[in-house]
């Protein structure tokens, strides 16, 4: 790209789809071989769009240590995201970013961390989870809890075995009501948060937490419960944004900006604000 | 100090007939009010530089209501026609609470790590004349917010207009060049003139204590929104408001935008940057199944009070400044009648 194209943080860069994965009825990734790594932080989001529709805010899902391979996993749920998922391989995309701040990766070093995904908000946890797991030598224990409407809905599941094989790291699944082929947890996912104690270190942990904002109220309630403090817990928060560069006003919470300050954003600095949950 | 001049009133005219640019817009008085006009398309106008400021900020000369920022097709973005290109623009009759708008722009859009290029041309190449407030309009109450009717800083040009002429001040190179090229009409400004430049300017700051009772908006301010119940306090507004946005736009400061593409050429689209309005229910909503759109603030209280939060709580977090200038065109803006300075005053009791 020109240097004046770079310059303008609104301009997209177009790829073009190497692969789509149909990951349940209603999520789908999309890849991209870029000629140009996209060098981001776990955490950082990108603005993938459907040239002359739109676009949206989306944490790439994929390994922020394979930058020149871009997954972003995206629910169906709008226009956009219901145009995305009836793209092929070799169909053109808009992509701008990253933006964002990213998860605070530096303040792991030692420490036990907590990741707690709801349905599709496992997308940018994996990115955090790919990066968590190639540095197990300088963390404590990494506890993963996913949950899911139903077993149809559980996302990434191919790679559960790989991610729970390693010592220090535990998986837990849970899908939200019985089915007949299941065996595992049942319950929301705040179910798997009961015996935390027994876990991981409650003083000196990172929690992380990704999914519908009303399941990110009550993750943050029972991480309280649990004894977190609110410097310890971040949430995920991809509202509605339209720049990403903390200029058109619309993500805010208090005085932040969750594309610009977030999205992944410390609920310390938050909470007294107003808007924060549902 | 740079020396202050005087100027008669076709020597003002001369000046500005001087400038060497493609568009001049000042302050000229219309039938239904003053406006800012382009003097090179309509050199008869008569500047209104006595008179209060316009119902409408320069907000729209910076940030363009609609603007085409960046064209792109399959094979990728045009380039040549994704960057800013400016005409060469001087802007006359700013106030000093314009000038304060700018100043919170210029905070918005040309600091941090992403700078807004197309507001940063115009920043660049505007010649920005302000005028000092010998009238003050009824709502005017910058005062209250920590402004004046006169400018300090921030312009090119400054003029004061006395009863007979102007005085003006130089703010810059660029405005001191401006003035090299009307040298003749020109002279520096007497000991008497600079004193009718103060008497004037503690007439306008006199004027706006009597308006405003001498009420001030108090550092409490900040606490005593958020203090306030986002669920309770805000029903009056809320009954009175009809979410028309039309203070959002008024508004100097507010500059939220959305981002929209379409379709341009053959196979090729265009993304546009529009103003948006934190007022307006679809401005926060995200996509979610038909009937369930989640939004943050799906009440209108919310999004009142989240606009005045914005206002004067969170923008001196971000910018450290109010986002207020005083200019109080909201108030004679809404359809509801709502009157902000009611509303901070029971807010900030």
């Amino acid at each position: 790209m020109t240097q004046a194209v770079e310059a303008n943080p609104y301009a997209p860069q177009v790829a073009r789809l190497s692969r789509v994965i149909e990951e349940t009825p209603t999520i789908k990734t999309f890849c991209f071989d870029l000629e140009e790594p996209l060098q981001f932080r776990a955490g950082q989001f990108v603005q993938l769009g459907v040239p002359g529709l739109g676009e949206g805010p989306f944490t790439p899902s994929s390994s922020p240590l394979e930058p020149a391979h871009l997954e972003v996993t995206v629910l169906r749920t709008g226009e956009v995201t219901d145009r995305l998922h009836r793209m092929e391989a070799g169909d053109a995309c808009t992509l701008r970013g990253p933006y964002g701040k990213g998860f605070p990766i530096e303040k792991l070093e030692g420490k036990d961390v907590l990741v707690v995904g709801g349905g599709v908000g496992l997308a940018p946890l994996r990115a955090l989870i790919y990066k968590l797991l190639s540095m197990t030598d300088r963390l404590g224990r990494v506890a993963i809890k996913n949950g899911a409407r139903e077993t149809a809905e559980l996302l990434f599941r191919r790679q559960y075995e790989a991610w729970a094989s390693r010592d220090s790291v535990s998986l837990e699944i849970t899908i939200d009501k019985p089915e007949p082929s299941w065996d595992g947890h049942v319950g929301v996912v705040t179910t798997l948060l009961d015996k935390l104690p027994q876990e991981i270190d409650i003083a000196g942990c990172y929690a992380f937490t990704c999914g519908p904002e009303i399941m990110l109220k009550f993750v943050t309630q029972k991480l309280l419960e649990q004894g977190l403090t609110p410097e310890q817990i971040y949430l995920s928060m991809n509202r509605r944004m339209s720049c990403g560069v903390g200029k058109c006003g619309r993500c805010n919470i208090g005085p932040y900006y969750l594309c610009k300050d977030g999205p992944d954003i410390c609920y310390a600095k938050i909470k007294d604000y107003p808007n924060v949950f549902p | 100090m740079r020396p202050i001049y005087y100027v008669d009133e076709a020597g003002l005219a001369r000046l500005l007939e001087a400038v060497e640019a493609d568009e001049v817009f000042a302050a000229v008085r219309r039938d239904r009010g003053i406006e800012y006009c382009n003097l090179r398309a309509r050199p008869d106008e008569t500047l209104a530089l006595r008179e209060p400021r316009p119902a409408a900020s320069p907000k729209a000369f910076l940030q363009p209501v609609r603007e085409r920022v960046a064209v792109y097709s399959a094979a990728g973005v045009d380039a040549d026609r994704s960057c800013p290109a400016c005409s060469r623009r001087v802007l006359v009759g700013l106030r000093a609470c314009d000038l304060k708008a700018v100043e919170y722009l210029d905070k918005v859009f040309r600091e941090g790590d992403f700078k807004d290029p197309f507001y940063e041309a115009r920043r660049e190449s505007d010649v920005l004349i302000s005028v000092d407030c010998v009238a003050v309009h009824e709502n005017c109450f910058c005062t209250a917010v920590g402004g004046s009717p006169f400018a300090e800083a921030g312009f090119d040009l400054n003029v004061t207009p006395l009863d007979d002429g102007y005085l003006v001040e130089v703010g810059s190179d660029q405005g001191q060049a401006l003035l090299d090229r009307a040298g003749d009409a020109l002279r520096e400004a007497s000991e008497a003139e600079q004193r009718e430049r103060q008497e004037r300017r503690a007439a306008s700051v006199q004027q706006l204590h009597e308006q405003t009772g001498g009420w001030r908006v108090s550092d409490r301010i900040q606490e005593a929104l958020l203090s306030k119940d986002d669920a309770q306090g805000w029903g009056e507004q809320t009954t009175a408001c009809v979410e028309c946005a039309a203070c959002t736009f008024i508004c100097p400061t507010c500059h939220c935008f959305y981002l929209y593409d379409q379709a341009g050429g053959e196979a090729e689209f265009e993304r546009i940057r529009t103003w948006d309005s934190c007022i307006l229910g679809d401005y926060h909503r995200m996509a979610g199944p038909v009937g369930a759109k989640p939004s943050p603030r799906p009440g209108l209280r919310t999004r009142l009070a989240n606009r005045l939060l914005h206002k004067y709580a969170y923008s001196p977090e971000q910018y450290g400044m109010l986002g207020c200038t005083g200019c109080g065109r909201c108030i004679e803006a809404c359809y509801g009648g709502i009157d902000i300075r009611q509303v901070l005053k029971e807010i900030d009791r």
